[in-house]
């Protein structure tokens, strides 16, 4: 059953019904007074920033283990050259050690001539005689200066050399006193040599106009007349 | 107005606008709270994540780096290297092994032991048998090399703790020993150059670049053959020589015998280890004279030809007796003089100085104070009461002492024309070491080197010997015996060439035998003009052995001198 009375009460009065027009509230002149509150906007901003965020930190963890696997192989590299350090210091040592004056003499020793080890000065060159104050100070053990030494020297040079060249002269003389024991072929050589000559002589005198009217000849001819013209001694060939 | 929404049971009612937007704002009040709380959550979490990725990249270095560590050699000192660049010290990883026996049992102690013996026999089994029972910790190998390192290592014994440490090491072994001197365990120079460089050696700033010096590995290499050629020959206990340039005072040789091995690390407590040139203050004997007459000739009181006549055999000053040597001419001229190195000359040259000009002369050379030299080992010559007496003995440099190093440096002064020099043997000095100031005069020093010259020339000299082809080797000799003994120092300090000299040569033997087994290469007379050999000579003076030992030194490192210098090669 429905009970009526709860229902005709919930009713409104009539007084109210009649007045209804009047009392008529305007709903949107009391909802715009109500502070609107911008609930979306600010929605929209806390995702905006937490996409940005967490896109932000995904990249950062991208660029990080980029960075990561970069410096691995930075460390890689770094390894190896620290490696190839150590080999290097090892091998330079290693080097030290075995070309130390110790062991390079030791094997001379071995190998080596013992003549062949250490040199002398005097096996190198002889001592620069212009040097006066050497010259003035090196004393032989006779009290002799060096200085006599050396004229002494030069003295002897001098000889050697004269000695060299007297003999080099004879030898040429004893060539040419005794031809027979001049070599064929030298023999040949100066034959035909004084063969040459021999026709150049002849044809000079068999046609000596031909020797005169040769470029040369003219030529000479006209400068000693222009010689004689100017007055400049004319002087027979150069 | 429009209503959007009737009433289910009743016609007339209907739902407002206003009544649904109410509604609406509740809903997206409790949307709200979620989303804050969803957001607080999130956010949370993004710091930690921020945190962490922080904390990250902040201690990303050291987690990285660990890596490199093992194969990184941490270098804390640098590198000493001669004029040439030949390594003279430089740094390893040495490693020291120990034990830790708590950490094996009963059986794994017997295994290790016996593991021990086979693969090092040179262990002392017993004394690590002891010590696995005893104590905690012990040490089975110091400064290993990472070969022997490793063999410890392959045994794979989990009781081995291996312990890198930065060592020390000096490939030419015993050939610099007294100049570079020593490091302890933690790298820290104790004695030598080690330790007066301390402090430049370990600048972190400069650790790649090596420590440069002006020795040469070579010449120090040839000196010190001879000198222990000299050994066996004369039967010394003792040997020093010295090279050094007489414009600069670089130092390119420093030898003192007996040496020992650097890589060794040994406690060097005795005496006789001592450096002889620049920490032994010695009585030198005659190569005083010298001083002697170059203070006569730098105070005009004589002339080389001044002759001094009717000289004694010998005289007495107070109770001691000053003798010749050997039969010299009663006249003998100031030259004669250092060239027979006559006693009773000299000290009739020293009575005309006069003690406060001798005197003067002697400390302008700075004989008698300590010298700046860059090893720590440097020798303090004792301090003198001068008299009459005291000038007679030191006019023959007897009663009076110095360092080797310092008769060095004052024959340079001599050789050089007279100019102040500072041994040194960091090469950086070489452009800044330039002549000091004039001390002596030029006269004076060509004077000086014409008598050395003659010393070793002349047949009548005491240094024929060192007389080497093409050297023009001047230089004195010095006998001197030890204080309360019948024992030896003979010493023998060369400059060449004479002409001009540019190198200071010392050899020193500390107590020499005479050596009649030992056959001599006579120099050239009128009867023998090549010489001839020698032998059963029973003098034991400077003459017939330091010398004998110089000539062969000069002989052997002349060529290389000659080569190094360009401008001797252009006098060629």
């Amino acid at each position: 059953m429905i009970n009526k009375s709860k229902w005709i009460n919930t009713l409104p009065d009539t007084s109210l019904k009649n007045d209804e027009e009047i009392n008529k509230l305007d709903y949107e002149k009391w909802t715009n007074t109500v502070p609107k509150k911008n609930s979306y906007d600010s929605i929209k901003k806390y995702s905006l920033v937490s996409i940005l965020f967490v896109s932000g930190l995904l990249l950062v963890s991208i660029v990080k283990n980029e960075t990561r696997s970069l410096q691995k192989e930075i460390n890689k590299l770094e390894v190896s050259i620290n490696v190839i350090n150590f080999n290097l210091e090892q091998a330079i040592l290693d080097n030290e050690v075995i070309t130390s004056p110790e062991n390079i003499s030791l094997l001379a020793r071995e190998h080596l001539n013992k003549e062949l080890i250490f040199y002398k000065r005097s096996q190198i060159k002889k001592l620069d005689s212009k040097n006066e104050k050497f010259t003035k100070i090196n004393i032989t053990k006779d009290g002799k200066t060096n200085k006599k030494k050396i004229g002494d020297l030069k003295k002897s040079l001098k000889l050697k050399i004269s000695e060299k060249f007297n003999n080099e002269k004879n030898s040429i003389k004893k060539i040419y006193s005794d031809p027979k024991t001049i070599p064929k072929n030298v023999k040949k050589k100066i034959t035909s040599k004084i063969q040459a000559k021999k026709d150049e002589i002849k044809s000079l005198y068999d046609q000596p106009q031909e020797v005169l009217a040769s470029k040369r000849v003219t030529k000479w001819g006209a400068i000693q007349l222009v010689k004689a013209f100017i007055g400049i001694p004319i002087v027979p060939g150069r | 107005m429009k209503n959007k929404k009737k009433s289910f049971y009743f016609k007339d009612y209907t739902e407002s606008e206003f009544t649904n937007k109410k509604n609406n704002i509740n809903f997206i009040k409790i949307s709200l709270g979620r989303v804050t709380f969803l957001s607080f959550i999130f956010f949370s979490l993004m710091l930690i994540f921020s945190i962490k990725i922080i904390y990250l990249s902040l201690s990303q270095q050291k987690i990285f780096n660990i890596t490199n560590l093992k194969n990184e050699i941490p270098k804390n000192r640098r590198d000493i290297v001669d004029r040439n660049g030949s390594v003279l010290a430089t740094n390893v990883i040495l490693y020291d092994v120990g034990v830790r026996p708590q950490l094996l049992k009963e059986k794994e102690k017997k295994n290790l032991l016996i593991k021990l013996g086979i693969l090092f026999p040179e262990l002392n089994l017993n004394l690590i048998k002891k010590k696995l029972n005893k104590e905690k910790f012990f040490s089975v190998g110091k400064r290993l090399a990472p070969k022997d390192k490793d063999e410890f290592w392959l045994m794979g014994n989990k009781a081995f703790v291996f312990d890198p440490k930065p060592s020390r090491i000096y490939p030419q072994k015993n050939l610099f020993s007294h100049i570079l001197g020593q490091t302890n365990d933690a790298n820290q120079g104790i004695s030598g150059v080690e330790k007066f460089f301390d402090k430049n050696l370990s600048n972190k700033d400069k650790l790649n670049f090596s420590l440069n010096l002006t020795l040469d590995s070579n010449l120090q290499y040839l000196i010190r053959e001879e000198l222990i050629n000299a050994k066996s020959n004369f039967n010394n206990i003792g040997s020093g020589a010295l090279l050094m340039d007489v414009e600069n005072g670089e130092i390119l040789s420093l030898v003192s015998l007996p040496d020992y091995d650097l890589n060794q690390r040994r406690a060097i407590n005795d005496n006789i280890y001592t450096n002889k040139i620049t920490h032994g203050v010695y009585e030198l004997g005659s190569v005083f004279k010298t001083f002697t007459i170059a203070a006569g000739l730098e105070n005009r009181v004589i002339k080389s030809k001044t002759i001094f006549e009717n000289l004694e055999n010998s005289l007495t000053c107070d109770k001691y007796k000053i003798s010749e040597h050997d039969k010299l001419p009663t006249n003998l001229n100031v030259e004669q003089i250092l060239v027979r190195s006559s006693n009773i000359g000299s000290v009739r040259i020293a009575q005309k100085v006069g003690i406060e000009n001798y005197k003067n002369f002697l400390n302008s050379l700075k004989l008698f104070e300590k010298i700046s030299f860059e090893l720590e080992e440097v020798g303090v010559p004792l301090s003198l009461k001068w008299g009459k007496c005291k000038l007679a003995t030191a006019s023959f440099g007897h009663g009076i002492t110095t360092t080797p190093l310092q008769l060095a440096r004052a024959y340079a002064i001599l050789g050089n024309g007279g100019y102040e020099v500072q041994p040194f043997m960091l090469k950086d000095k070489i452009k800044s070491n330039k002549l000091g100031k004039q001390i002596i005069s030029t006269k004076t020093s060509e004077a000086i080197n014409l008598m050395l010259r003659k010393v070793v020339s002349l047949s009548e000299g005491t240094a024929n010997f060192a007389d080497i082809e093409g050297y023009e080797v001047g230089g004195k000799t010095g006998t001197a015996v030890k204080y309360g003994s019948n024992l030896k120092l003979n010493t023998f300090i060369s400059l060449f060439p004479a002409s001009k000299p540019k190198y200071v040569l010392l050899v020193m033997l500390d107590e020499p035998k005479a050596a009649p087994n030992f056959v001599y290469n006579m120099p050239p007379t009128k009867k023998f003009p090549k010489g001839y050999k020698y032998k059963g000579e029973t003098r034991n003076t400077s003459g017939w052995n330091t010398v004998v030992v110089a000539g062969k030194i000069i002989e052997k490192i002349g060529p290389i001198l000659a080569i190094n210098d360009l401008q001797a090669l252009k006098n060629f």
